[in-house]
């Protein structure tokens, strides 16, 4: 990948240590929420149910 | 095979939002159990090997009645899951007991305190948040789980922190920030300054950070993907196939990709249709949906973003609609709803951890 297209991903990765805390946080409040996988019942496993599909393309673009 | 589809009970909407993108919602043009039960012939098979979902979306679903919806649910099996996106006017007790009854899974429309829900009115161009909330009080009275979708259309500093802590209050699980996007029959200006857009997503980071026990569907995304590029995986995330993401219009028309050009034509692309399910199974529209023009131009599109574009990793190509209605061509590249929702929302939460 050339060095303009890869610009975002690598002050991402300049940006690891900031990030990490907050990565934690993610990781606890979805074990909080109890969004394991095979649960259910929930409105939050209803949206896993999109969220977890391969379907990076329409995160943003279902139904309003 | 699509993982979901968008089915379209009526077109009709009791509200007559000033943002809404749906150019039939006066009319209340209904959907015949003969269109859901040509859905139904291939999910039904779908469904053996996964899990599915009907999305219920107009128009308002629920203005379609219960008893309507509920022969359009009949032909479908068990095992596929229904959900409903409503502006809630209409719920009652009796739509909570038909939710719990067929297990539909419910998400809201709203755009946070009253105040942000001056574009959210009635036909009679009255505010219509009074009876948004007294049906969201109601699906909470009768302790069913929802989700929320919210729009917001002048994103800015100040004003993350207030709607975070509403969307708190309300109760929802699940919380979906829609940025206004121009498209459909809204023609509204959705531009705006990238300083004012990076604030709002990095204040929202900060609120949600501070309480993170709702689901914000933006800030998941931006952090599996940051997740994803620290751990060096972030090659693994896009999907190697688009869904197709069918919506099946009122009678029965399909079109992929983007709901929101279901109703519109343009002398190129003629109706964006691939097919009717009264006519063409909607397996075999499915097969090689390339074959329409529009489709192949925004295959090409996905490309030149890929190509062009650093935030690609993170996106995996404008919306077709967004493209639609911001450039008038599917191959175009960034749109102001990139800016807007992707490419601000990743420096707002990178803003965020840099205390910018």
């Amino acid at each position: 990948m050339s060095e303009e297209l890869d610009r975002v991903a690598a002050r991402i990765r300049d940006a690891h240590a900031e990030l990490t805390p907050l990565l934690k946080v993610a990781h606890d409040a979805r074990i909080g929420r109890a969004e394991a996988p095979g649960a259910d019942g929930s409105a939050v496993c209803a949206w896993n149910h999109f969220e977890n599909i391969p379907t990076f393309f329409n995160w943003n673009n279902r139904p309003r | 095979m699509p993982s979901y589809v968008v089915m379209q009970p009526t077109t009709l909407c009791n509200l007559d939002c000033s943002y809404c993108y749906l150019p039939l919602r006066a009319s209340d043009r209904r959907m015949s159990p003969r269109v859901a039960e040509a859905v139904a012939g291939d999910v039904n098979r779908w469904v053996t090997g996964q899990r599915f979902s009907v999305v219920w979306h107009g128009g308002e679903p629920m203005a379609a009645g219960r008893e309507h919806l509920a022969r359009l649910m009949a032909p479908f099996a068990p095992e596929v899951e229904h959900h409903v996106q409503t502006n809630a006017t209409l719920i009652d007790d009796a739509w909570c007991d038909f939710f719990r009854s067929h297990q539909v899974r419910v998400s809201v429309s709203v755009d946070g305190p009253e105040q942000h829900n001056r574009f959210r009115i009635t036909r009679g161009g009255l505010a219509g948040y009074q009876r948004i909330i007294r049906g969201i009080t109601t699906l909470r009275h009768h302790g069913l789980p929802f989700a929320a979708l919210c729009v917001v259309s002048e994103p800015g500093p100040g004003v993350a922190k207030d709607l975070y802590a509403y969307f708190l209050d309300l109760g929802c699980e699940v919380l979906g920030i829609n940025i206004e996007e121009r498209e459909g029959v809204n023609r509204r200006d959705n531009r705006h300054s990238a300083d004012d857009v990076r604030a709002f997503w990095s204040e929202l980071t900060s609120a949600w950070r501070d309480d993170p026990s709702i689901h914000v569907r933006e800030i998941e995304w931006s952090l599996r993907y940051v997740a994803a590029v620290l751990d060096r995986t972030d090659g693994d995330l896009l999907p190697r196939r688009l869904d197709p993401i069918p919506t099946i219009g009122y009678d029965g028309s399909v079109v992929l990709l983007s709901p929101e050009l279901a109703g519109f034509t343009h002398d190129r692309y003629g109706d964006f249709a691939s097919g009717n399910v009264l006519t063409t199974p909607l397996a075999a529209m499915l097969r090689d949906p390339a074959t329409l023009p529009w489709i192949s131009e925004f295959v090409q599109g996905v490309e030149n973003c890929r190509a062009t574009c650093p935030y690609f990793g993170f996106c995996g190509g404008g919306h077709a609609a967004n493209r639609y209605f911001e450039h008038g061509r599917f191959d175009g590249t960034e749109t102001e709803h990139c800016r807007n929702s992707k490419i601000n929302l990743l420096e707002g939460v990178l803003d965020h951890v840099r205390g910018a």
